[in-house]
């Protein structure tokens, strides 16, 4: 295989599990939601963009129509989530996960079963070689994952990233500021499924099938160890911890045709996922990067007049 | 169409035994560690597998193979909780990081599991005697599931009535620092209650790798309703996961006649064990413990 195309590709994979690992950190690293189920959401961007792709709907709409349906979903799964303790949220998220996926494989006539679907590529421009096509799917991939970016760093910034925040640390104390618990979490919820569900339609749209089986709990739990080896509350960081997982996740895979160890490759690296992420709650729990601290505009002022005062005295 | 009302009733009691197995260690562990341990799964997993090793490759028999098959599963058990789950209690970590690094735990013992056995099914060859009485189709593997169910079911109403351990059990998890100010060493009924629970897991497994295939998703297959049977019982509450269990079984085969009615596919079978659980954590989410005397 071309040496160049593989690297594209890895680029590519890294973008849009970055989306995927942003919008968790929003959930969970900001506000403090376990969410177990992302894999659903991935899974709702996936299909709807499949299903609307192949009845013609053009690339952009059905992207967001698989953002809006995941946000639908991440709304109701919220309405439990505003009564429920974290243990209670992550076992019905992680079900939800799993019966969605139930669903996608038994109903054939939706969905193509076992067998799923395949999806004509959004821009396909005839005769272009495959390093182009992937030149075109790391720009389009980026330049989602920069929105996401963009959009959660803003938020994060921002009094409503206090907010979350507050909620993540005490979420009587935040209610009692006259914060509204439900609704914060809420929105965390849909913005964090819409960003998984734009994910998803990249992700059906880069590799032109949707199969059941791409969306096992497995993935939730990848982008987990992305946001806890990257830093949770940090955003730099976990693109770092995504682009590490993805790195260690192809790197295992191409050393298993090099050398031979007793043990089947693909079982190992679960072993050794599981392996890193214990080592990480147990040793590093604040991830590689530690949170950042809040840049408000009055810690600005503080800075700047301290260096006022400092160059007077001078 | 008719419908072999007395076959579906029969057919909860298996389900509900198997589930009830399956689910009094998930819900006594959760209940005294105040988490789920999500690699209760694998716990089913790795006592199929004993029970296979033990009883096929070893040729030992079926009562030997139960019996290591607890024996281990329970030792894995405490060793995870004294290696991982303890030192993160003691760090301080939330209950999410212990959420999930169990999961992560899960995924080391099914892939490890893989690793040794592969992932290729396998099943238990001793045959079972099948015969009918009235309309039912009854195997003596079912009828042991149901007897194996009710006797431990005797033996952990004696363990944690009776007992000075199963008092202990009691007292810790209803309040661990009242406990432990009444000289109850914590610690030690946490690991005891760690033991017994994982390893009946492994009890579990070995049935339902006998009534189906054995491979690493043993666990997996069945913990959705496992779980439902934990949270419907009430958390750390064992009168309430008996109730819970034949409810669920129950709810799940006339399920499936009513999915068969309806056309629809069978396996959306685990999707009312999953409705019931949506709609406790909704309505009720304390389960049914307080129809059952609270410890």
């Amino acid at each position: 295989m071309d040496p160049l195309l593989y690297v594209l590709d890895l680029v590519v994979f890294i973008g849009i599990f970055s989306i995927v690992a942003i919008s968790l950190n929003l959930e969970f690293g900001f506000t403090g939601l376990a969410n177990f189920g992302k894999v659903a959401f991935f899974l709702i961007g996936a299909y709807t963009y499949a299903l609307l792709s192949n009845i013609g709907v053009p690339f952009f709409f059905c992207l967001m129509a698989g953002a809006v349906i995941a946000a639908a979903f991440g709304l109701l799964i919220s309405l439990p989530a505003l009564r429920l303790r974290a243990d209670y949220l992550s076992i019905a998220v992680l079900a939800f996960g799993e019966i969605l996926r139930l669903f996608v494989k038994s109903e054939d006539w939706l969905a193509g079963g076992d067998w799923g679907l395949t999806v004509a590529p959004a821009i396909s421009v005839a005769g272009v070689s495959h390093r182009t096509d992937a030149f075109i799917n790391i720009a389009l991939v980026y330049f989602c994952l920069a929105i996401c970016f963009l959009v959660i760093h803003y938020l994060a910034n921002a009094p409503y990233g206090r907010a979350i925040r507050a909620i993540r640390e005490d979420e009587v104390a935040a209610e009692a500021l006259g914060k509204n618990v439900s609704k914060y979490k809420a929105q965390v919820l849909m913005l964090g499924s819409a960003m998984t569900g734009i994910a998803g339609g990249l992700y059906v749209q880069y590799l032109h099938c949707v199969l059941p089986n791409m969306f096992m709990p497995m993935i939730t739990f990848t982008v987990w160890i992305m946001v806890l080896l990257g830093g949770p509350g940090n955003s730099w960081g976990v693109l770092l911890g995504a682009g590490l997982v993805e790195i260690f996740d192809r790197g295992t895979n191409i050393l298993k045709d090099y050398i031979s160890i007793p043990i089947d490759p693909s079982n190992l690296q679960y072993i050794l996922f599981g392996t890193l992420i214990i080592l990480i709650l147990l040793y590093r729990p604040q991830g590689l990067l530690k949170e950042s601290t809040v840049r408000t505009k009055v810690q600005r002022l503080i800075y700047n007049g301290r260096h006022t005062i400092k160059n007077r005295r001078n | 169409m008719m419908i072999n009302w007395p076959q579906v009733l029969f057919n909860s009691a298996i389900t509900g035994s198997l589930y009830l197995i399956g689910a009094v260690g998930l819900t006594l562990t959760y209940g005294l560690s105040k988490f789920p341990n999500f690699a209760h799964a694998e716990f089913i997993t790795l006592g199929a597998f004993i029970g296979y090793l033990v009883a096929e490759q070893l040729g030992l028999g079926w009562p030997l193979a139960l019996l290591i098959a607890f024996l281990v599963s329970g030792t894995v058990g405490v060793l995870c909780y004294r290696g991982i789950f303890q030192p993160l209690a003691k760090r301080g970590s939330s209950i999410i990081h212990l959420m999930v690094a169990s999961i992560a735990l899960g995924f080391i013992l099914r892939h490890s599991i893989g690793a040794i056995w592969t992932w290729k099914p396998v099943y238990f060859s001793a045959a079972w005697t099948s015969f009918d009485v009235g309309s039912m189709r009854i195997s003596s593997l079912w009828l042991w599931l149901i007897v194996t169910a009710i006797s431990l079911s005797f033996a952990i109403h004696f363990l944690l009535m009776k007992t000075r351990i199963g008092k202990a059990i009691r007292a810790s998890a209803s309040n661990p620092e009242l406990a432990l100010a009444s000289g109850i060493n914590v610690n030690r009924v946490i690991l005891i209650t760690w033991f017994i629970g994982t390893g009946l897991a492994a009890i579990a497994g070995i049935f339902r790798g006998a009534d189906t295939q054995i491979w690493p998703m043993t666990g997996w297959d069945i913990i959705l309703p496992i779980f439902a049977v934990a949270i419907l019982g009430g958390i750390g509450n064992f009168y309430g996961a008996i109730a819970a269990a034949f409810i669920i079984g129950l709810a799940e085969n006339v399920g499936v006649v009513g999915l068969i009615a309806l056309g629809l596919s069978t396996t959306y079978r685990i999707g009312i064990a999953f409705l019931i659980l949506i709609i406790t954590l909704i309505v009720k989410p304390e389960g049914l413990a307080m129809l059952f005397r609270r410890f």
